[in-house]
């Protein structure tokens, strides 16, 4: 680049290149939801929502499927083959809100290809509290998904 | 201001004259950081490659390329292979500085692709996107011109480039004011959306302990129970996120604010978990640009007070 452009041409192109890459970051900014996420040029926005005095609870979940011939796994986001936060959103989330259905989903993902096929699956659940002497934690019922047969999608 | 006067300013700032010693420095950190510590990992794209048929929310970068290249060619286990191996030995020459600036291209263009297709499976995250626009900067800037096997080439050869260019400041400063806007960012929405109650200590301690709950951390743990501590720590987030635009206008400031903010960083990882390593690599980066600067002018004020006291005693009448 040297050889090829003149010291203010140069320049002029680094400025220029300068320009679009800040005024870059103010598309997510102004463009709405769809572009927030368009990586590099990101929202900066985490850890944005506060809470109210009150007591500090945290959950700790994991799913664990069991398949025909009884031999029990946690399904990870490595072993689904996706992130957390997309595992959280298509499956977790709406498993922990009584929809069937998703559980079906990821049980139907999770059996592409097994020759020993998962066919339940668990959600465990512990919550977590913040006391004055320490944390105190408690097992939440677990909630169990059979799907009786597959899923269409 | 007339438009000569804000040009010569826009100059001074991103063209500073300087040598090209900071910069070649700052790319062997880059990379060395880059390959060494934040590499993607190949086993977690053939594990994604292998249990889905499609990208889920495919990002910018997978779409336009995937309308070029098929995505069963390029995003196969033979395609991510090589790119890994043409990336990793990208990264190993510009490293070692040798045809810097076509390996650094490369090496970015390699990085870009990898994280653009991790991020095109549903989950999106913060903290490779400054690092990779500055590993771009970096190629473009002349920062193989030092510390590299083509600048001791050039000198053998007798024909060493200028070592003293105006072209040698524009990538880390740039760098500096996206950290500024990012912070700056993240500061006014946590001020917009959680107002006063941000700094209330019990925000904190919630995200702390969720955090730190899910990922099995100790510290963090420990920290969240610390209602008071947690209470200064939302305000010191604040004041450090909203300011740090300061170390641009107020340039003696700005190795503090670096120093705070790698300290910030290790501190969130240690607590939560959150793994900003590039931001680190980065502010160790801007520190190495501008501490030798800050210490001359440093070393000149303290020189020039010292002067000062000795020509004023010099003027005194003896006792």
């Amino acid at each position: 680049m040297r050889q090829a452009l003149s010291g203010s041409s140069q320049k002029l192109v680094i400025s220029i290149a300068i320009v679009l890459i800040i005024g870059a970051h103010a598309v997510p900014l102004a463009l709405g939801p769809a572009w927030r996420r368009t990586w590099p040029v990101l929202l900066w926005a985490m850890y944005k929502k506060s809470r109210p005095p009150g007591p500090i609870v945290a959950y700790k979940r994991r799913i664990l499927v069991v398949s025909a011939r009884g031999t029990s796994e946690e399904a990870t986001p490595q072993l689904v083959g996706l992130g957390p936060p997309a595992m959280t959103r298509r499956y977790v989330r709406p498993m922990l809100d009584g929809d069937s259905s998703a559980a079906r989903r990821l049980l139907d993902r999770l059996n592409r290809g097994r020759a020993d096929p998962f066919v339940t699956l668990r959600v465990e659940s512990e919550r977590f509290t913040l006391t004055d002497d320490g944390v105190v934690s408690e097992a939440l019922p677990p909630i169990a998904y059979r799907p009786a047969r597959p899923s269409t999608d | 201001m007339s438009l000569a006067r804000w040009l010569t300013r826009w100059n001074a700032f991103w063209f500073p004259t300087t040598t090209t010693r900071a910069l070649g420095l700052c790319r062997m950190v880059a990379v060395a950081a880059q390959l060494f510590w934040f590499f993607p990992k190949l086993s977690e794209h053939l594990n994604l490659v292998e249990k889905n048929s499609a990208f889920i929310q495919p990002q910018a970068l997978i779409m336009a390329l995937t309308a070029v290249v098929p995505r069963d060619l390029l995003f196969s286990e033979t395609g991510l292979r090589s790119l890994y191996v043409v990336t990793m030995v990208a990264g190993v020459l510009a490293l070692v500085g040798w045809w810097t600036r076509t390996a650094l291209l490369v090496l970015a263009a390699g990085i870009w692709i990898f994280v653009a297709h991790l991020y095109s499976y549903g989950g999106v995250h913060h903290e490779a996107a400054l690092f990779s626009i500055l590993l771009v900067c970096l190629a473009c800037s002349p920062s193989g011109d030092s510390f590299s096997l083509d600048a001791l080439i050039r000198d053998r050869r007798g024909d060493g480039g200028p070592r003293v260019v105006d072209t040698a400041s524009w990538a880390l400063r740039l760098a500096h004011v996206l950290l500024a806007m990012t912070y700056f960012s993240t500061g006014m929405t946590k001020v917009i959306d959680g107002g006063p109650n941000w700094i209330n200590g019990y925000t904190l301690q919630g995200y702390l302990f969720g955090d730190a709950i899910a990922r099995g951390l100790p510290l963090g743990i420990w920290l969240a129970r610390q209602h008071e501590l947690c209470v200064v720590l939302s305000v010191y987030t604040l004041l450090f996120e909203l300011f740090f635009f300061v170390s641009l206008l107020v340039p003696w400031t700005a190795p503090l604010f670096f120093i705070s903010g790698i300290g910030f960083h290790i501190s969130l990882y240690l607590t939560g978990g959150h793994d900003f390593f590039p931001h680190i690599v980065t502010l160790v980066m801007l520190l190495i640009a501008t501490v030798p600067r800050w210490w001359e002018e440093r070393q000149g004020a303290i020189a020039a007070a010292t002067a000062g006291l000795r020509r004023r005693r010099a003027t005194l009448p003896a006792a």
